[in-house]
């Protein structure tokens, strides 16, 4: 109830702003975020409605820790085709559908429907993408630059975190180039599986797949951006909400526990350089008679710098370009503890033949700690392959 | 390669593959040391051996979620997570054990507290009365072989009644196995057996150690003790909280860690240098040999790795008086209050590399340097804690860096 009265307190605070506005459905001249859902290269559309199109990334992975071999094989890693019609003026449905691991895991990623009353407001209800910093909401595999996905959004975050929900976003502009972006939902949130279900300590993406309510108690996910032009942007994103049963029936059986997740995401393009990362604190209530094994607190951040290069080198590909970079990753699984964290240093070279299809070669070194803070040194060879089609 | 690109591409690309076959060769991380590790195994196990080594180290590793059988009471949720690198724990792994006058006071939550417990059960209190020993986690490797030194060569060490005047009276602990412990096991059988494992040797069995660390620590049921323990005094029956059917690990899966605690071969010990000789040479005149035996042999075993090996862990396994300030006044089988069964020594040496940079020693990990402990050293071992603490400061730095070099 308490969150879906902060949604219904959001919108109010917006009425003011939607007087007087155009409410047909303006093209925004930048996408809502940069590589989100609707800011893919469809290479069909039926009809001038309905677009198609997906992405697909394949993977040659040496991994070894201690010297010893973890990893050293293929995958088919993951095959998504995702859909949007504008269904009227003022009604839009995209949905993307991940075939993971040689489906392994298929998944509804996303999938929603979205009224727009303006620019400044509108109605999205669905499977959502949450909002819970930038890179959930842009990770496609083409558009990354490193073959993983950053650690603090893999392993503490749960990225791709998709959740059933129902909310608001819109978009104000400031000045001629400046804009803030936010987006507010009511979602099922997390469940208690991030920890009953959770062999290696408190892991949040565990609390995932909450798709029918667990606790009868939504959660609240939000993102506020602020980008004074194209190529620089900072957010602020935070999920709050109880992930346990605390009530059966209507009888008290537990306390309401809650986690809390803070992401701040920055991107800053300048002097030829895209810098991008995210950090992330959470704080989570865990049972009194887990406390001393279950973190009670998390934290990490990526950090990573890119730079174009080369255009037109490959003379029989006069649009490809090459790029080069590295990236930073730490995670802390327990802020209480010296050890269970993970530093990871990773560096890259791509090509790019167009803008929408990537070979990623990236070399990692790194330490994971156990939680007597005892090191594992890994290091990693990773080849990939991704396209949108 | 220049039809296609052009010259600076060229020399960008084969830049690249230069590093990149020189990165395949010496970045991809290197293993440590042999006998510079607690979980590696014995040399010359048999492939089938080292197998079965494998799996137990994959069980050994495996944490438990409340989803799959954790609790409902525990101390913690794998045998790695107390066992550091298979070595002794923290502190903050501690385990504590109690009793009343020699009852193990089960009906009170007895003879361990388990301080945690999963989501709707209730971690137990330690009660009112009862005798309290704090017990820090032992170190798992070269278990095998003190299993497989002979019976007759730990009781050739024995001196109950101090017959040979040296004021050293080390006897063994004579327990009775349970009796999911079968008598061809090594440590089972109906009548008493000798002790070896565990703070005061009062565990004859791996298979037994085993069964009830998954038990008593983990909160992990077995074909062996399929029932879950309970906090008797919680207000709410414990065990409905865990939903996972018992028992929770098969028998293969305790004897697969059974089987790789049994082949972990010990870290090497340093090298002997001039100081350490020294050392050692002191390490004698004091006596500290006379229970920290530096070498036990093995006798005939099924495992050949195991059989007639010469055993370096400075113990003679034996229950020992170590005087007030070391007792827990909490007798556990035969032993009393006072008592404690030798420490083995091998593995000091890299001790702080698997604490976090820390040392923690004795039964409780009270002391923080080796010459911390021998100093609380007392009862039988006085007479060598004196002679060590008379000793000049170079003396005293050659016996510690020959302890520590273990």
């Amino acid at each position: 109830m308490r969150s879906i009265a902060l949604l219904a307190g959001a919108a109010l605070l917006l009425v003011p702003a939607l007087k007087g506005q155009d409410t047909t459905q303006a093209a925004p001249e930048r996408p809502f975020v940069t590589g989100g859902v609707y800011d893919k290269p469809y290479l069909t559309r039926l009809l001038g409605r309905t677009a198609l199109g997906g992405y697909a990334e394949a993977h040659a992975r040496l991994e070894r820790a201690d010297g010893a071999t973890e990893e050293f094989g293929f995958e088919a890693k993951r095959w998504n085709i995702f859909a949007s019609t504008q269904v009227s003026d003022f009604v839009r449905i995209a949905a993307e559908v991940e075939f993971e691991d040689g489906a392994e895991e298929i998944k509804l990623e996303f999938a929603a429907i979205d009224v727009s009353i303006s620019r400044q407001l509108t109605l999205r209800a669905g499977m959502l993408l949450s909002p819970l910093g930038r890179f959930n909401l842009a990770h496609d595999s083409p558009q990354n630059e490193f073959t993983d996905r950053p650690l603090v959004s893999t392993e503490l975050l749960g990225v791709a975190l998709s959740e059933p929900g129902l909310g608001v976003l819109g978009l104000f502009p400031l000045g001629a180039t400046g804009r803030i972006t936010y987006e507010l939902y009511a979602v099922n949130g997390f469940d208690d599986g991030l920890i009953t279900d959770s062999p290696d300590g408190t892991r949040i993406p565990r609390g995932r797949g909450n798709f029918e309510d667990n606790n009868n108690s939504p959660a609240v996910v939000g993102r506020m951006a602020w980008s004074p032009r194209l190529g620089l942007e900072f957010g602020v994103s935070a999920h709050h909400g109880a992930y346990n049963v605390f009530e059966s029936e209507g009888t008290p059986v537990d306390q309401k526990r809650m986690l809390t997740i803070w992401v701040f995401d920055a991107e800053v393009e300048a002097a030829g350089f895209r810098v991008m990362g995210e950090a992330s604190t959470t704080s989570i209530d865990v049972p009194s008679g887990l406390r001393g094994i279950f973190a009670s607190g998390q934290r990490g951040f990526y950090l990573e710098a890119v730079r174009d290069f080369g255009r037109g080198w490959v003379r029989t590909m006069p649009r490809s370009f090459f790029s080069a970079g590295g990236r930073i990753d730490v995670v802390d699984f327990d802020r209480d503890l010296d050890g269970d964290t993970i530093h990871r240093y990773t560096a890259g070279f791509n090509f790019r033949p167009t803008r929408d299809t990537v070979l990623k070669l990236n070399y990692f070194r790194g330490t994971v700690r156990d939680r007597f803070n005892n090191p594992t040194e890994e290091a990693g060879f990773l080849f990939s392959v991704a396209t949108y089609f | 390669m220049r039809r296609f690109f052009r010259r600076r591409a060229t020399a960008v690309l084969g830049g690249a593959a230069v590093v990149l076959a020189a990165a395949c060769a010496d970045f991809t991380t290197e293993a440590p040391l042999e006998g510079d590790v607690f979980d590696g195994p014995l040399p010359g196990l048999t492939p089938e051996e080292l197998a079965a080594f494998v799996r137990g180290d994959e069980d050994f590793g495996r944490a438990f979620s409340p989803a799959e059988g954790l609790g409902p009471i525990f101390n913690n949720v794998s045998c790695a997570s107390c066992h550091s690198g298979d070595g002794r724990g923290r502190v903050e792994n501690a385990l504590t054990r109690f009793s009343q006058a020699g009852s193990l006071v089960q009906h009170l939550g007895g003879p361990q507290l388990q301080d945690k417990a999963i989501p709707g059960a209730e971690a137990e209190v330690l009660p009112a009365g009862v005798d309290v020993s704090v017990r820090l986690p032992p170190p798992v490797f070269g278990v095998g072989l003190i299993e497989a030194i002979s019976e007759a060569a730990i009781l050739a060490l024995a001196d109950e009644t101090d017959a040979d005047g040296d004021g050293i009276s080390g006897r063994p602990n004579w327990v009775t196995p349970p009796a999911f412990v079968p008598a061809m096991e090594p440590g089972g059988g109906s009548g008493p057996q000798l002790g070896r494992f565990s703070r005061k040797a009062q565990v004859s069995s791996l298979l037994q150690q085993t069964v009830e660390a998954y038990h008593q620590d983990i909160g992990i049921t077995s074909d062996f003790l399929p029932i879950e323990n309970q906090n008797p005094l919680a207000g709410s029956p414990t065990d409905a909280a865990d939903r996972v059917a018992d028992p929770e690990i098969s028998q293969s899966t305790v004897r697969a860690v059974v089987h790789y605690i049994r082949t972990l071969a010990p870290p090497a010990p340093g090298a002997d240098t001039p100081e350490r000789m020294r050392g050692r040479a002191l390490f004698v005149q004091l006596n500290c040999s006379g229970c920290h035996v530096p070498q036990l042999m093995t006798g005939p075993n099924p495992i050949a790795a195991l059989a007639r090996q010469p055993v370096t862990l400075y113990s003679d396994l034996l229950l020992h008086d170590m005087g007030d300030d070391l007792a827990d006044n909490r007798p556990d089988g035969s032993a009393n209050g006072r008592e404690w069964r030798t420490a083995p020594l091998w593995g000091l040496r890299l001790m702080r590399q698997f604490l976090n940079g820390d040392a923690f020693l004795l039964h409780d990990g009270r002391a923080r340097t080796i010459e911390e402990a021998i100093l609380l050293h007392g009862g039988e071992a006085q007479a060598a804690r004196d002679g060590f603490a008379a000793l000049g400061p170079g003396e005293r730095t050659a016996v510690l860096d020959f302890v520590g070099s273990r």
